[in-house]
């Protein structure tokens, strides 16, 4: 069934869907909630840090390289008003809880320096 | 150390211990406590003078390694997965204050008895600079046959490369599912409890390179999902071809140098001032692993065709490209870029130290597979040796039910069975060698077996041989 999500995204920019985990990602400007998970293992794409060309994201756990294009291709639907957005996640079981948190995200933050990646 | 009668009587104690005895049974399931030792298989229990090198294969080392597997993991936590039901009382005397005490007394002295030789042997190649052990590290996985891919971080990987060394040596036995079964054996000892000594490592705090060694834990307990964790996917492999998937089920059937090797690991993570020999050591093997295991997969499916499950060597012959960069980049670079010329001697010494304990591994395990293939052979050849005894021997009566064990000589026996028929049990799969009267048999130093009869009752007499002789 689907399950719709409103969220303050001054306060929350994670949302846990049973076992499944999504955050919101900024690309050109844009908010979007994509999937935080490596499609390698499903290490927490949420702490991985932009390549120097910004155009990929280095998973944390084996350094794989995610396309930001990838990764916004698994963005669900979300509408925004002001601070408020509201989100439709697809197939969720009834049972499934949902919950809205803030976290770390280092996706969003620059990319790394060509010397801060073999740190 | 203890004094030599002290020590003696520690271990006596140890052994002595109702689950270190022998039951009539070959395979052990459902115990992983139960371990039969085999002590009486040492004339004198003398552990003060550490083993040499050329020691390696002697009933002392056996006897050792089998004693420090039991300390090691009396500190993890070992559960029967169908219950504990009847091993209740065998889990509360492997964990009880008693066995703790007197392994906590004999391990030291045990350890210097089998990790000395280590010490002895390895040439610590002049390695100082961070530069310098770049190019060490990478001249020696080149020369192990594991040289970096294009990249220069990550472990080259050739599926398709023809398979040499002992696994050729499996898919060229007469009895390769035997070999191979033993081969997978010989691993289940270390990966049935995968990673327990690196979680000896976790704790603490020691910057980026503790994350790191976290990262391929978590890859190793396959991210809290029971099905995917590593030791799950051995059993499915165990499983695919008949063998059994308990701890230690086989646990009279590993080899000497198979208890030294994983013991070398739990040994370095006890004592945490081994921790720079155990990065090094895991840096060293993660990176050799992914060839070994795409090696390894090729060698199964070439002698059990599609019925085996492959699925843990595949893991791992992708994984430890991750980890074999990981390892390298984050854990034995980083120690050096962080603690400099002070630890990267013992970084390069942990290296050397698996080198040496690979290279005496490999040698055991083909002249096992080599021996266990040709006990026909052997029987001739002990026929034709039988008037070459060097002494009278001793003579030993065995009936069907009596205490099922495995021994290791320290020179050539002949075993010569003057009543009754005897199974010789040299592979771990249940494929003895029938021995009848006036069957000799040549059981060459250091190769592990275990004698059962195959009649109401038998009688073997076990000599000397000195094969030098002209």
């Amino acid at each position: 069934m689907d399950r719709v999500v409103t969220m303050d995204l001054r306060q929350h920019n994670t949302v846990l869907v049973g076992h499944d985990r999504f955050f919101v990602f900024r690309a050109d400007n844009q908010l979007q909630l994509v999937r935080d998970s490596c499609p390698h293992r499903g290490g927490p794409l949420s702490l991985a840090r932009l390549t120097p060309d910004g155009r990929r994201l280095s998973c944390p756990w084996h350094g794989t390289r995610v396309g930001v294009a990838a990764l916004r291709r698994t963005a669900v639907p979300m509408v925004r008003s002001g601070d408020q957005a509201t989100v439709v996640l697809s197939a969720v079981a009834a049972d499934a809880p949902v919950s809205v948190i803030r976290r770390r995200i280092l996706a969003n933050l620059p990319p790394e320096r060509q010397c801060d990646t073999t740190a | 150390m203890i004094v030599t009668a002290s020590l003696t009587e520690a271990i006596e104690a140890y052994c002595g211990q109702r689950i270190f005895q022998a039951g009539p049974r070959l395979y052990i399931d459902g115990n992983p406590y139960h371990r039969p030792i085999g002590l009486a298989q040492l004339d004198r229990p003398d552990f003060t003078a550490p083993a040499t090198e050329a020691q390696f294969l002697d009933p002392r080392q056996l006897v050792a390694g089998r004693i420090l597997c039991s300390a090691y993991e009396s500190d993890m936590i070992l559960l029967p997965p169908n219950g504990l039901s009847s091993a209740k009382d065998d889990f509360d005397l492997f964990y009880s204050d008693e066995v703790r005490r007197l392994r906590d007394l004999i391990r030291p002295d045990l350890e210097r008895f089998a990790f000395s030789f280590l010490a002895d042997s390895v040439r610590v190649p002049p390695v100082r600079t961070l530069d310098e052990l770049q190019a060490y590290f990478m001249a020696e996985v080149s020369a192990a046959g594991s040289p970096a891919d294009d990249s220069g971080n990550n472990p080259l990987v050739d599926g398709l490369a023809p398979v040499k060394g002992s696994m050729r040596a499996i898919t060229e036995c007469r009895y390769a599912e035997e070999a191979a079964g033993l081969h997978l054996i010989q691993l289940a000892l270390d990966a049935l409890t995968e990673a327990s000594a690196m979680a000896r490592n976790l704790g603490g705090s020691y910057g980026v390179e503790q994350s790191e060694l976290f990262k391929i834990f978590i890859d190793e307990f396959g991210y809290g999902v029971y099905s995917a964790k590593h030791s799950t996917i051995f059993r499915g492999m165990l499983a695919s071809i008949g063998l059994r998937t308990d701890v230690h089920a086989y646990w009279s059937f590993y080899l000497t140098s198979s208890l030294v090797g994983t013991n070398y690991f739990n040994y370095l993570t006890e004592d945490h001032r081994g921790m720079f020999r155990y990065m090094a050591a895991v840096t060293y093997l993660e990176w050799l692993f992914a060839q070994g295991f795409a090696d390894t997969g090729i060698m199964l499916r070439a002698v059990f065709g599609d019925r085996v499950d492959t699925k843990y060597c595949d893991e791992h012959a992708h994984i430890d490209i991750h980890h074999g960069r990981m390892t390298y980049e984050k854990l034995l670079l980083g120690f050096a870029r962080t603690h400099g010329e002070s630890v990267i001697p013992d970084l390069v010494r942990g290296i050397e130290e698996t080198k040496l304990l690979l290279r005496l591994g490999d040698a055991d395990f083909v002249a096992q597979i080599r021996w266990a293939d040709t006990l026909a052979e052997h029987t001739t050849l002990g026929a034709a040796l039988a008037t070459a005894a060097a002494d009278e021997g001793v003579a030993a009566t065995l009936r069907p039910d009596d205490p099922f064990w495995t021994r290791v000589y320290d020179t050539d026996r002949l075993v010569a069975v003057t009543a009754g028929e005897v199974d010789v049990h040299a592979w771990a799969t249940p494929r003895p060698h029938r021995l009848g009267r006036g069957d000799t048999l040549l059981v060459p130093r250091g190769r592990l077996h275990g004698l059962k009869a195959a009649s109401s009752s038998a009688t073997v007499r076990v000599s000397t041989v000195d094969r030098s002789e002209p």
